[in-house]
């Protein structure tokens, strides 16, 4: 019911936007291009070029309660504003420099004040022409995967990430977790944690992946043949949350090391295996760890494999990621993520995605009740139409249904919608 | 008679009739805008990047003859490449319903596009081996610009225009116009999509007319 309240209250909002941008964005067009020119500089002879690019979101929610995923709000309704610049720049064509800055109520939506971050920053050499080396110095998202590629609210159809960089599981990177009854607290499996803990222990927990993983370390990629390969030496996990992105001094104690290897046999496919491993616990979990044990021993593992195909008017992403966390004195947590995507352009600006997520949790062996399920199976389904005015704003709506069978609710619904422009 | 003097014959033929009335030319100079740094190839999440420096065309401009021109039978055909993430060439005059086709010689996906109101299209991801190779026809009259959307820096323009007599500038601005029918007419030179610029004429068979647009 509540959905449908929103819906009648959403609707005429978006269908005055419809109407409404379209006219202004097309006479603007003229307007960003000039923009973007008298954001360009270069010196040199065009030898060194810069230009300052961006783009203005302007996100809406709905949100069940408890906030899904990384939602740190109470509220059932959230707006959330965010503004990134970008920062491209090239030295010949043989350096290369990146930044993105970024206001907004934070890295994951919630309630929080206006923030200012720089996300990401980073030094590219290449010295070949053809691309079998390049090494990258910096702070910037991992080289895991396929989904970091389009992960920009202009070239992801959707609003939200998918389900693996997002859904919290029970690890908690503050605290090691000492007996199976308390990571099964943690993991919501059982009940019993209290009020208070409740109230704050979602900033605790950890997904498998947290977004683009900005971390700050190094990357050696190249390119020989069809085949494609990175490695990257960066001081936090793939599970790491934003404030360990930064943590200069934990990349040399405790590395996190991460490798993928693609091949694109053609244009229209292309596949990767993807590999890391790091420490999932922050400094602050030292006084936790079991006698004898270093936080170096708290691991967590990934292999990971992804594949996508473009035909034509088709896009269609996937990736599966099988995850270890190493609790010492208990056990291996392992837990299966992952999702199918697709698009599909129904015009040249009409758009539609649909994406189906799932993450299964392994089992631990619970004493004489013999193995449980360390969290909770989910299902979750991500419809998103979307619609692009003009080369420079954009608009997405988006429907997701989430199946949760041992949660309560089992079922939730969240309405997005975000109005991007670029400039 | 050897096929080689047949075709020459025939070619010779097909060009009389239009060349009995068309003796006309008009020829001078452009002043360009002055040439604007190439682009900057977004390359954050591409982290195996070839090169890094993408070469643009220097500034150009399109002179042509306005005037009530009948449409060429058979539609004409036109290329427009995509050959190292640019499009070549990077400024494309076209007569009214011509047929333009889009052929890939990069390695990889290029999606050309255009919202411009002349001409909406979205040619989606093809092969460089695909056939036949993907083509619009640019059948309304008007500023057409293409892009890309896996290459953001990727820019193109095709310039429709209601006549067959039409010539681009070379990169010093010079141009020269043959083949024109006598009368009175407008002639223009489009230096981009804010800016064209305009000259009465008026063209006598057999004479060679000097315009410049300072």
């Amino acid at each position: 019911m509540r959905i449908a309240r929103t819906l009648r209250t959403a609707l005429p909002v978006v269908a005055a936007l419809a109407l409404a941008v379209p006219a202004a964005a097309v006479a603007s067009e003229e307007f960003f291009d000039r923009l973007a020119e008298a954001l360009t500089t270069s010196a040199l002879d065009g030898a060194f070029r810069a230009r300052l690019s961006g783009t203005l979101d302007l996100e809406g929610y709905h949100l069940p309660s408890p906030a899904p995923a990384l939602f740190e709000t109470t509220r059932p309704d959230l707006f959330n504003p965010r503004l990134s610049l970008f920062l491209d720049a090239q030295l010949g064509a043989r350096t290369y420099v990146f930044a993105q800055a970024r206001a907004d109520r934070g890295f994951d939506p919630g309630d929080a004040g206006s923030r200012r971050r720089l996300d990401e920053y980073a030094l590219r050499l290449t010295p070949w022409s053809d691309g079998r080396l390049s090494l990258q110095l910096g702070k910037f998202a991992t080289i895991v995967g396929n989904w970091v590629n389009r992960h920009g609210s202009w070239d992801s159809p959707f609003v939200n990430a998918p389900l693996p960089y997002e859904h919290l599981t029970g690890i908690w990177d503050t605290e090691a977790v000492r007996s199976v009854h308390q990571l099964l607290l943690w993991s919501h499996v059982r009940p019993g944690l209290s009020a208070a803990t409740l109230a704050t222990e979602k900033r605790l927990r950890v997904p498998v992946l947290w977004g683009p993983a900005y971390a700050t370390g190094l990357a050696v990629s190249g390119a020989l043949g069809r085949f494609r390969y990175s490695t990257e030496l960066k001081n936090a996990p793939l599970s790491s949350r934003p404030a360990s992105w930064t943590r200069a001094q934990q990349w040399w104690t405790y590395p996190a090391v991460a490798a993928r290897l693609g091949y694109a046999p053609n244009p229209l496919w292309a596949f990767g295996v993807s590999a890391s491993t790091g420490t999932y616990l922050r400094p602050s979990a030292g006084p936790t760890l079991a006698s004898g044990l270093g936080r170096g021993d708290y691991r967590q593992r990934v292999v990971a494999a992804d594949v996508a195909f473009a035909w034509h008017h088709w896009q269609i992403w996937a990736e599966l990621y099988r995850t270890r966390f190493a609790l010492p004195r208990i056990g291996d947590a392992d837990t299966l993520a992952g999702y199918v995507e697709a698009k599909y352009k129904f015009t040249p600006q009409l758009f539609g995605a649909v994406r189906w997520n799932r993450q299964v949790f392994g089992t631990i062996p619970d004493g004489p009740r013999g193995p449980v399920h360390w969290g909770r199976a989910v299902s979750r389904l991500d419809l998103a139409p979307g619609y692009r005015f003009t080369p420079h704003v954009q608009l997405k709506l988006q429907y997701t249904r989430q199946a949760e069978p041992a949660a309560a609710p089992a079922r939730t619904e969240t309405l997005a919608t975000q109005l991007t422009v670029r400039f | 008679m050897s096929p080689r003097p047949a075709v020459l014959l025939a070619a010779v033929l097909a060009l009389l009739p239009a060349r009995a009335g068309a003796q006309a030319t008009i020829e001078g100079r452009v002043t360009l805008p002055k040439t604007t740094p190439a682009p900057v190839v977004n390359q954050r999440y591409e982290i195996v990047a070839k090169g890094g420096v993408v070469a643009t065309n220097p500034p150009l401009a399109v002179v042509f003859l306005a005037g009530p021109f009948p449409k060429p039978a058979p539609p004409p055909v036109a290329r427009l490449i995509q050959k190292d993430l640019a499009f070549v060439p990077a400024l494309l005059p076209v007569q009214t319903g011509t047929k333009v086709e889009f052929p890939n010689l990069d390695d990889q996906y290029h999606n050309i596009f255009s919202y411009s109101p002349p001409k909406r299209f979205d040619l989606g991801r093809y092969r460089p081996d695909e056939r036949p190779v993907p083509s619009q026809t640019f059948d309304v009259p008007g500023l057409v610009t293409l892009r890309c959307d896996i290459h953001e820096h990727m820019r193109g323009v095709v310039l429709v225009l209601d006549t067959p007599h039409f010539v681009m500038t070379d990169p010093a601005g010079h141009f020269r116009l043959t083949g024109l029918p006598p009368g009175r007419y407008t002639l223009k030179a489009w230096l981009d999509s804010k800016t064209t610029r305009e000259h009465a004429v008026e063209l006598t068979d057999g004479a060679t007319l000097r315009v410049d647009f300072p």
